[in-house]
């Protein structure tokens, strides 16, 4: 008796022991919700460990592929020759460009643009800048100059609405220096300002300029500005001015005191005329260079002179009906004209006339994809006697292009 | 015609710089209906002088920030452009 009484104890005590520690353990097991509400709470406190700061790196860039076909005709004397030619890659139709930009802080903002293009490796620009204060920024480093529209603004390829560069022939568009640049309000119109010291161009033995690159070739240094003006309160007008002057000999040198004057005449506005939307742009570029005794490239021994001036610009419109609900809003129809005149009676003096129409299908805001053709017209106006004239040349183009922001 | 020489392109740009300075500082600055403006009327105003107007949703609040001062340096857009395109952007 007392046995069975002992198993029926040890029995239920067990029995007990087991509800217990079973009830026990189901009630510290987490619940669903808890198990969420743990979750939230390991997510704030890691949000706020992790709070935003002030120093962000950004990966951007673009890239440009396409396809060109070209025929050139080029008379001389009488005689024709034409040249055919189908390719990939070149200054219009290839361009990997990654952008690296870091903001600092909120006052500090440091750009990078490395370019894989037709040039090989190279850099479009590799600058600091400095937000000074409402209006005034201040950078440094290698930057593109501020002179026109173009260059700094529109000549990216998922920007320009062609698939080409309009010829512009400015000897440099990017250099080394320092700028103060900003936009300010002024009642209901606006105005922009942006102006520099640069180590500017270098003169070459037969009156050409080039960039002078990182190491300046005298010391002098080359001013370029451009001040902007917005008249109308939506923005939708801008024009602009631009100067640039600076000595360009080599220091020592007979050319020394040798100075180049450029100005640029920029235009900028955009109108819906419903259901389309008008965009007409344009740049003007005037250069002189003072007249001087250059050396003739055949014969180093004697010289050569001319009137070393030049001109260039370009015109361009495009419609795009915007304001359509149908796929037609996404394509773009662009004409271009351009010209450049080089020095005439120079070793590489020519008359140029660029003619370029292009329609573009926007895929979304930041891609395109193009086809555009153009037509170029060139006159040697050289020097005879210094360069072989090179005649009449005829160049006729298609374009296929696809260009997207990264 | 007298070409221009390097003080008078300075003295012009920095007289016309002084000018317009001077304007904006004395007095003149944004007009009451500039400054009513809302961060998406300025966005579609002045992305769209150079390009497209960009998706707010392309890039993070973060990004916006960055995107912001770099455009700022490129379109010389007012502060007051800036902080307000960037604030809607970021919505």
């Amino acid at each position: 008796m007392k046995s069975t009484y002992k198993i029926l104890t040890m029995g239920l005590t067990t029995l007990m022991v087991t509800f217990l520690v079973e009830t026990g353990f189901a009630q510290q097991t987490p619940t669903a919700q808890d198990t969420l509400i743990d979750r939230i709470t390991a997510l704030e406190q890691q949000a706020f460990i992790q709070k935003r700061g002030e120093d962000h790196f950004m990966f951007g860039g673009l890239t440009t592929f396409g396809l060109v076909t070209n025929k050139t005709v080029n008379t001389l004397g009488g005689v024709s020759t034409t040249t055919r030619s189908s390719t990939f890659g070149n200054s219009s139709t290839y361009e990997f460009s990654p952008m690296f930009l870091w903001k600092h802080s909120d006052k500090f903002l440091m750009e990078f643009e490395p370019s894989f293009n037709n040039d090989g490796l190279s850099v479009n620009w590799a600058d600091i800048s400095y937000f000074a204060a409402p209006g005034l920024i201040v950078r440094a480093g290698y930057m593109v100059l501020p002179f026109g529209i173009y260059n700094k603004r529109l000549a990216a390829g998922w920007i320009d609405k062609v698939a080409t560069d309009p010829t512009l022939n400015l000897p440099f568009s990017t250099d080394y220096g320092v700028e103060i640049m900003g936009g300010l309000p002024l009642g209901d119109m606006k105005w922009s300002y942006d102006v520099g010291v640069f180590n500017g161009m270098q003169l070459q033995p037969d009156g050409e300029l080039m960039t002078a690159g990182i190491t300046d070739n005298n010391i002098n240094k080359t001013f370029s500005g451009r001040v902007g003006l917005l008249p109308l309160s939506n923005s939708a007008l801008e024009i602009g001015f631009s100067a640039l002057t600076g000595k360009v000999g080599n220091e020592g040198s007979a050319y020394a005191n040798t100075r180049t004057n450029m100005y640029a005449f920029d235009f900028n506005f955009i109108q819906p005329v419903k259901p389309f939307s008008v965009n007409i742009k344009a740049q003007y570029n005037i250069m002189n260079t003072d007249r001087a005794n250059y050396v003739n490239p055949n014969d180093t021994t004697q010289s050569y002179s001319y009137n070393n001036h030049s001109t260039s610009g370009f015109a361009q419109i495009s419609v795009r009906p915007a304001f359509l609900n149908s796929t037609l809003k996404n394509f773009e129809l662009t004409y271009r004209y351009a010209g450049a005149n080089s020095p005439a009676m120079s070793a590489w003096g020519q008359n140029e006339t660029q003619s370029t129409i292009g329609l573009s299908y926007w895929i979304n805001w930041r891609t395109v994809l193009k086809v555009s053709r153009e037509i170029v017209n060139t006159n040697s106006t050289v020097n005879p006697a210094i360069t072989p004239y090179t005649g009449i040349s005829n160049s006729n183009s298609w374009y296929l292009q696809f260009s997207i922001q990264l | 015609m007298k070409t221009l020489n390097k003080k008078n392109i300075i003295g012009i740009l920095v007289a016309t710089v002084g000018i317009l300075l001077f304007l904006s500082i004395s007095g003149c600055f944004v007009s009451e209906k500039v400054a009513a403006k809302s961060g998406a009327q300025l966005w579609a105003e002045n992305c769209q002088r150079c390009h497209n107007m960009p998706s707010p949703s392309t890039f993070s609040p973060d990004q916006w920030e960055i995107v912001g001062m770099h455009m700022q340096t490129r379109a010389q857009l007012t502060n007051q452009e800036r902080d307000k395109i960037v604030d809607f952007l970021k919505q």
